[in-house]
C-alpha cells in the first residue's frame, strides 16, 4: 500500500514539476528569452547545456545493448529494457531542450520543410529522429512475447552507428565552428562519444540502483561488476581525451586557444573544472577501478552519481568556455540585448552568465518529463514478465532460444 | 562606374589612419537602421587599454585606435553555413550577407559560428526612444537575429551605406571589389588592406586599411 501512495505522489510531483515548467515556458513565449540570462556574447546558455547533456546521456542503453547483443555478452540482457528506455527517454528531453532555445519555436518546423543541409544543426534533427525510432522498434521487440533474437541483432547493427553519429554530430554542432577555437578540434566528437559512454552508462547504474534499492527490479551484483568495470575503462578514455585537448591547447599556445583553456584550469571556470576532474574523473575512476571498493553497493552509487554530475559539470565548461571569451575582444564590447537604465550594465567584455528562475524552471521541467517517462515504462515496459533467461553458454553465432520465464 | 560584366562584389574598406572614434557611424547605423535599443549593428571599439577611449601603455609612451566593427560580409560565410533555416543567406547580387527575418527560427547558431561577434539578438520585444520607428527600413520582430546589412536598401537605390556618407573623417570606402578601377579596390590595393581574422578563412569583404605611420598622440 505505501509503495502505491509513494508511487502516486511520485508521480504528482513529476506532473506538478512539469506544469511549473510549462508556465515558465508560457512566460518566456510572453516576454522574450529577455527573461533568460543569456546575451549577445553568451548566446547560448542552460538549454544548450542540457541539450548536450541529455543527448550524451541517452548513449548509455543503447550502445550497451547493442554491444552486449553483438558480442553475446547475455548476463547484461536483463537490463536491456531499462537501457533502451532510458536511452529513448533521455533523446526525448534533448530534443525537448531545443524547443524554449528558439526564439521562434512556431517556426521550427521549417527546419524539416525546407532545411539547408549543411547546418549541422540540421543533420542533428535527422540524426536524433532516427535514434528515437531505433529506440522505440528496439523496445517494441523486447516486449513481445517472443523475443527474435535475429531481429535484436539486425537492430543493434543498426543502433551502434547510428548512436555514434547522434553524438558526433552533436559535437559537429560545435565542433565545425572555427570561432570558437575551444571547439574547433577534431578531438571534439571522439570527446562527446566518450563522455556520452561515461554519463549514459552512470545514469543505467543509478536508475538500476534504485530500482534494486526500492526492489522494483532484480539485477546480480556480477552484473553489477561487470558494468562498474565498464565504467572504469569509459572514464579512462574520458580522461585521456580531455588531457590531450588540454595539453594541446596550453602547450601550442596559441591566444584565443589558450585563453579559454585558461578559463578551465585558472580562470572563472575553474570552480567548474577541479571538481569535474576530481570528483567527475578521478574518484569515480577509483572506486570503478578498484575491485575492493566497486563491490560495495553504496560506494558503487556514489562512484555512479559523481560520474553523472562530473559529465554534467563538463558540458557546462565546453559551452562557456567558448562562449565566455569572444575572438574579438575589445572596449567597450558586445552590446547586452535589452533596453538598460542609464548607468546599468550595457556593455560585455567578459561572457558572465547565470541562468534564471524562468530558465532553471523550464529545465527542471523537462527533465521532469524525462523522469515521467522512465517511471512509466518502467511500470508498464521494463517490469512486464520477462521473456529472458539464456542458456549458461550460448554457442556463438546461433541463435539463442528463448524460452519464457519461470 | 565602369560598366562590366562581372557580377557586382560589394566591400568596404575602413581607414584606420582616418578614423577617430567618434561613434557616428554607429549612431547613424541605429538611425538608418531602426535598431532598437540595447543592439548595436556597428560598433567602434578601442584599440589600446582596458576600456573605451583608454590609451595602451604608460605615459608618454602611449597608443590608441580605433577598430570600426560590423558584419564583414565574409565571401565563405560561417552563418550562412550553419543557418538550418535558410533565414541567414547571402544575396547574388553584391555578394551581400543578409537575414530573412520572416524565417529566422531564432537558434542563434549563426551567432555561436560569428568570429567578429557582430549579430544581435531581439531578445525582447524591440523598445526604442523616442517611441516609433525612426529608422528607413522596417523594424525587425522579437526573436530573431539581426545584423549590419550594408544598407541594402540604399544601395538598391544606388546610394552608400549611411555610415560611410555620415563618416565626418571619410574613414570608409564602398564600392564594388570585382571592379578594379572601383575607389574601394585602388584603396585595398594601393593602402595593403588585410582582412579581419584572415586565417579563419572567411574571406571578408571589408577590409582594414592600417596606419602608415606611429603618430605622437
Amino acid at each position: 500500500m505505501t509503495g502505491r501512495i509513494a508511487y502516486r505522489g511520485w508521480l504528482a510531483v513529476l506532473v506538478a514539476v512539469m506544469g511549473l515548467g510549462f508556465a515558465a515556458w508560457l512566460y518566456q513565449l510572453a516576454n522574450g528569452l529577455a527573461v533568460t540570462g543569456l546575451s549577445n556574447v553568451v548566446s547560448w546558455g542552460l538549454y544548450i547545456i542540457a541539450f548536450m547533456y541529455f543527448v550524451g546521456l541517452s548513449a548509455g542503453g543503447l550502445i550497451v545493448v547493442a554491444g552486449a547483443q553483438l558480442a553475446g555478452a547475455h548476463q547484461f540482457r536483463p537490463l536491456s529494457r531499462l537501457a533502451v528506455l532510458l536511452s529513448g527517454a533521455s533523446i526525448v528531453v534533448a530534443a525537448a531542450f531545443i524547443l524554449p532555445d528558439l526564439g521562434h519555436p512556431e517556426r521550427a518546423y521549417r527546419v524539416l520543410i525546407s532545411g539547408q543541409f549543411y547546418s549541422p544543426l540540421v543533420w542533428d534533427f535527422i540524426i536524433i529522429a532516427t535514434y528515437l525510432v531505433i529506440a522505440l522498434v528496439d523496445l517494441w521487440l523486447m516486449t513481445r512475447p517472443r523475443e527474435s533474437e535475429r531481429a535484436l541483432t539486425v537492430m543493434a547493427l543498426i543502433s551502434l552507428p547510428v548512436a555514434v553519429l547522434v553524438h558526433s554530430i552533436t559535437a559537429w554542432i560545435f565542433g565545425l565552428l572555427v570561432a570558437r577555437p575551444f571547439w574547433n578540434s577534431p578531438l571534439l566528437a571522439p570527446l562527446f562519444i566518450s563522455s556520452a559512454l561515461v554519463s549514459g552508462l552512470a545514469l543505467l547504474l543509478v536508475v538500476v540502483l534504485v530500482l534494486r534499492k526500492l526492489r522494483l527490479l532484480e539485477i546480480e551484483d556480477a552484473v553489477l561488476g561487470s558494468l562498474g568495470k565498464l565504467m572504469a575503462v569509459f572514464i579512462a578514455i574520458d580522461g585521456f581525451f580531455l588531457f590531450a585537448e588540454v595539453l594541446t591547447a596550453i602547450a601550442s599556445n596559441v591566444p584565443d586557444l589558450r585563453d579559454q583553456t585558461m578559463l578551465l584550469l585558472n580562470g572563472s571556470l575553474a570552480p567548474f573544472f577541479w571538481p569535474e576532474m576530481l570528483l567527475g574523473v578521478v574518484v569515480p575512476f577509483l572506486i570503478f577501478a578498484l575491485p575492493g571498493l566497486r563491490r560495495r553497493n553504496g560506494l558503487l552509487a556514489a562512484a555512479s552519481t559523481l560520474a553523472v554530475l562530473g559529465v554534467l559539470l563538463k558540458r557546462i565548461n565546453i559551452m562557456m568556455a567558448s562562449m565566455s571569451l569572444p575572438l574579438i575582444e575589445r572596449a567597450p564590447g558586445q552590446s547586452w540585448g535589452r533596453l538598460v537604465a542609464p548607468g546599468g550594465r550595457f556593455w560585455l567584455r567578459l561572457g558572465d552568465y547565470a541562468p534564471t528562475w524562468v530558465e532553471w524552471s523550464i529545465a527542471a521541467g523537462i527533465v521532469a518529463l524525462g523522469a515521467l517517462l522512465v517511471t512509466l515504462g518502467v511500470r508498464y515496459l521494463v517490469r512486464r514478465p520477462a521473456t529472458v533467461p539464456e542458456p549458461a553458454t550460448p554457442r556463438p553465432g546461433r541463435p539463442v532460444v528463448a524460452r519464457p520465464a519461470p | 562606374m565602369a560598366m562590366t560584366k562581372t557580377r557586382r562584389k560589394f566591400g568596404m574598406a575602413v581607414d584606420l589612419e582616418r578614423c577617430l572614434g567618434c561613434w557616428t557611424c554607429a549612431v547613424v547605423c541605429k538611425e538608418e537602421n531602426d535598431v532598437p535599443m540595447g543592439l548595436w549593428w556597428n560598433r567602434v571599439l578601442t584599440e589600446g587599454g582596458d576600456g573605451l577611449d583608454k590609451p595602451d601603455g604608460t605615459y608618454p609612451h602611449l597608443d590608441l585606435d580605433y577598430l570600426p566593427l560590423a558584419c564583414q560580409h565574409c565571401e565563405d560565410a560561417p552563418c550562412v553555413k550553419v543557418c538550418p533555416a535558410e533565414a541567414t543567406y547571402k544575396r547574388e547580387d553584391g555578394g551581400i550577407v543578409l537575414v530573412d527575418y520572416s524565417k529566422c527560427i531564432g537558434c542563434r547558431y549563426c551567432m555561436a559560428a560569428c568570429p567578429y561577434s557582430v549579430r544581435v539578438f531581439n531578445w525582447a520585444e524591440p523598445q526604442r526612444i523616442p517611441d516609433f520607428s525612426y529608422g528607413m527600413v522596417e523594424g525587425r520582430p522579437r526573436g530573431v537575429v539581426e545584423k549590419c546589412t550594408f544598407c541594402v536598401h540604399r544601395l538598391d537605390q544606388g546610394l552608400e551605406p549611411s555610415c560611410v556618407v555620415s563618416c565626418p573623417a571619410q574613414a570608409r570606402i564602398f564600392g564594388d571589389l570585382n571592379d578594379p578601377d572601383s575607389p574601394v579596390s585602388v584603396a585595398v590595393r594601393e593602402r595593403g588592406g588585410t582582412q579581419m581574422l584572415a586565417d579563419k578563412g572567411t574571406h571578408p569583404q571589408v577590409y582594414y586599411l592600417s596606419k602608415r605611420r606611429k603618430r605622437p598622440l
